[in-house]
């Protein structure tokens, strides 16, 4: 899967673009695995070109904050498109993920 | 005619064994089932050791020599592929939940009702009939569509098929997995005063390791049901279990529902799932509120805790509950819509369903209308319980 990805002084904003479903969560599993650093003081996930995440999708996440919870690198995902925030209130996903509005609240918020 | 299934009944009453033969002899007459009697655990392990043909172990708690608890962590010694179903008292959650952790695949509760534990047994061997089929094709072609259809098996053999039916209620449910895509199902387990709880949900992921998981959910929400009596107790218990021993963070949302016969109060909670509908007497329907909670397995218990409410709402005379998963709601024709829930609720407008067999059949036949061509991504769930018009 596509990564879009930018760094910036140790913040690692990451962008997936599309559906993420059991077809490809696995392909979306690696993708983001292989755009982490050791130098990553932060990791931002921004959702904003995914449209679909199925359950699969969502296991990924969990994956990946379970991950960087273990190298104590915060961890948050932003601008979740409103079908996709609907995913994450219903499965209460927000309780467990940090969630915030736009990138740019997450890149001054996330500590 | 097949070789009978071999069922051995692990108990210190006596009085257990003539009423067997009695209750079941026409599936013994049949062919269909040959039973074993223990006295206790150790008598049990004995007759097991020495005969590697039983299939089910069915055992009492409470028991001298060696109880039923010591005699579940025993059997995997054995290495056999049998499965045990465990005799409870009703409520009894320590002791459910020891069963649980250490393999029980079900459970019966305390006075028997043989009408329960035929429908557990059948339901028993069936499964273990499925997996042994899937596990001999898989000796012998172990690739990955293989294990996609272990895993449908699997999930095809929890589901139960003889829906409750009185006077005053019925349940009906239908499943219908996506290829590729396995992780719903649904139950329901009777409880005292004529309670009934029903359960639909939806794991996350394929394959084997989610059609496991897919059992030990089933398994520890029916035990956390038949233990605690609420449908958010049952929740929290079942999260404990599940989130436990859960390397590979995988979750299953459960939306969970008690249903009282006797003034129609429906009380139900959610782990990450979509709330029920309720379709009105007219036609009408509604979504309830949602509950807040988080899918179970993944979060501690603290957090789980947290924003997991409790509802209770009552069901009229006509009216009927809807329970479904996102297999429903996200449905996608060839122009990649949604079904979506505002189509669900618009369902049933001027034409009430009589039955729930009448709303599980209208659900399906509207999915597939609104899909046409466009093939399913995932597995719709749905499940009616309906509250009789006449009381």
């Amino acid at each position: 899967m596509e990564l879009a990805q930018e760094r910036d002084a140790g913040t690692n904003v990451i962008r997936p673009a599309g559906r993420v479903d059991g077809s490809n969560s696995a392909d979306f599993h690696e993708s983001l695995m292989a755009a982490l650093s050791g130098d990553d003081n932060r990791v931002i996930l921004d959702m904003g070109g995914i449209d679909y995440i199925s359950s699969a999708g969502l296991r990924v996440l969990l994956l990946l904050a379970q991950h960087l919870s273990g190298n104590s690198t915060p961890f948050a995902v932003c601008s979740l498109a409103a079908s996709v925030d609907e995913v994450f209130r219903i499965s209460g996903f927000n309780q467990i993920i940090t969630v915030f509005g736009t990138l740019d609240e997450a890149k001054a918020q996330l500590a | 005619m097949s070789q009978p299934w071999r069922i051995l009944v692990v108990d210190d009453e006596p009085d257990l064994e003539p009423l067997v033969l009695q209750r079941m002899r026409r599936h013994i007459r049949s062919g269909k089932y040959e039973f074993e009697f223990a006295g206790n655990g150790l008598e049990a392990l004995e007759k097991l050791r020495a005969d590697d043909s039983i299939d089910l172990v069915l055992s009492d708690i409470n028991m001298p020599q060696m109880d039923g608890l010591t005699l579940l962590s025993q059997l995997g010694s054995l290495n056999q592929d049998l499965r045990a179903v465990i005799i409870s008292a009703y409520g009894d959650m320590g002791n459910i939940r020891t069963a649980m952790n250490r393999g029980a695949f079900d459970f019966v509760t305390k006075p028997v009702d043989f009408d329960d534990l035929q429908i557990t047994i059948e339901r028993t061997v069936e499964h273990l009939r499925q997996w042994r089929e899937a596990t001999a094709s898989r000796d012998k072609l172990v690739t990955l569509q293989n294990e996609l259809d272990i895993a449908t098996n699997v999930q095809q053999s929890i589901l139960p098929s003889d829906f409750p039916a009185t006077a005053k209620y019925e349940i009906s449910a239908n499943m219908v997995a996506a290829r590729n895509v396995g992780g719903d199902f649904y139950d329901y387990v009777s409880a005292p005063d004529d309670r009934m709880f029903a359960t639909v949900a939806d794991v996350s992921d394929k394959g084997i390791p989610a059609a496991l998981f897919m059992m030990s959910s089933r398994t520890a929400l029916k035990g956390a049901a038949i233990g605690t009596g609420s449908p958010r107790e049952a929740l929290v218990e079942a999260n404990r279990v599940l989130q436990a021993d859960n390397p590979t963070l995988m979750f299953v949302t459960v939306i969970m529902a008690v249903y009282d016969p006797h003034g129609g109060q429906v009380t139900y909670s959610s782990a990450g799932h979509d709330p029920p509908v309720v379709v009105r007497a007219d036609g009408s329907a509604e979504r309830l509120p949602a509950m807040g909670g988080i899918a179970l397995g993944i979060a501690p218990e603290n957090v789980f805790v947290m924003n997991l409410k409790e509802h209770t709402v009552t069901l009229g005379p006509g009216e009927t509950l809807i329970l479904y998963t996102d297999g429903v709601s996200e449905a996608m024709n060839v122009e990649h819509e949604e079904y979506g829930t505002a189509r669900l609720l618009q369902l049933f407008a001027g034409n009430p369903p009589k039955s729930a067999d009448e709303a599980v059949t209208a659900v399906f036949d509207a999915v597939a209308e609104f899909a046409g061509e466009a093939p399913a991504s995932d597995d719709i769930t749905c499940l009616a319980l309906h509250r009789s018009a006449t009381p």
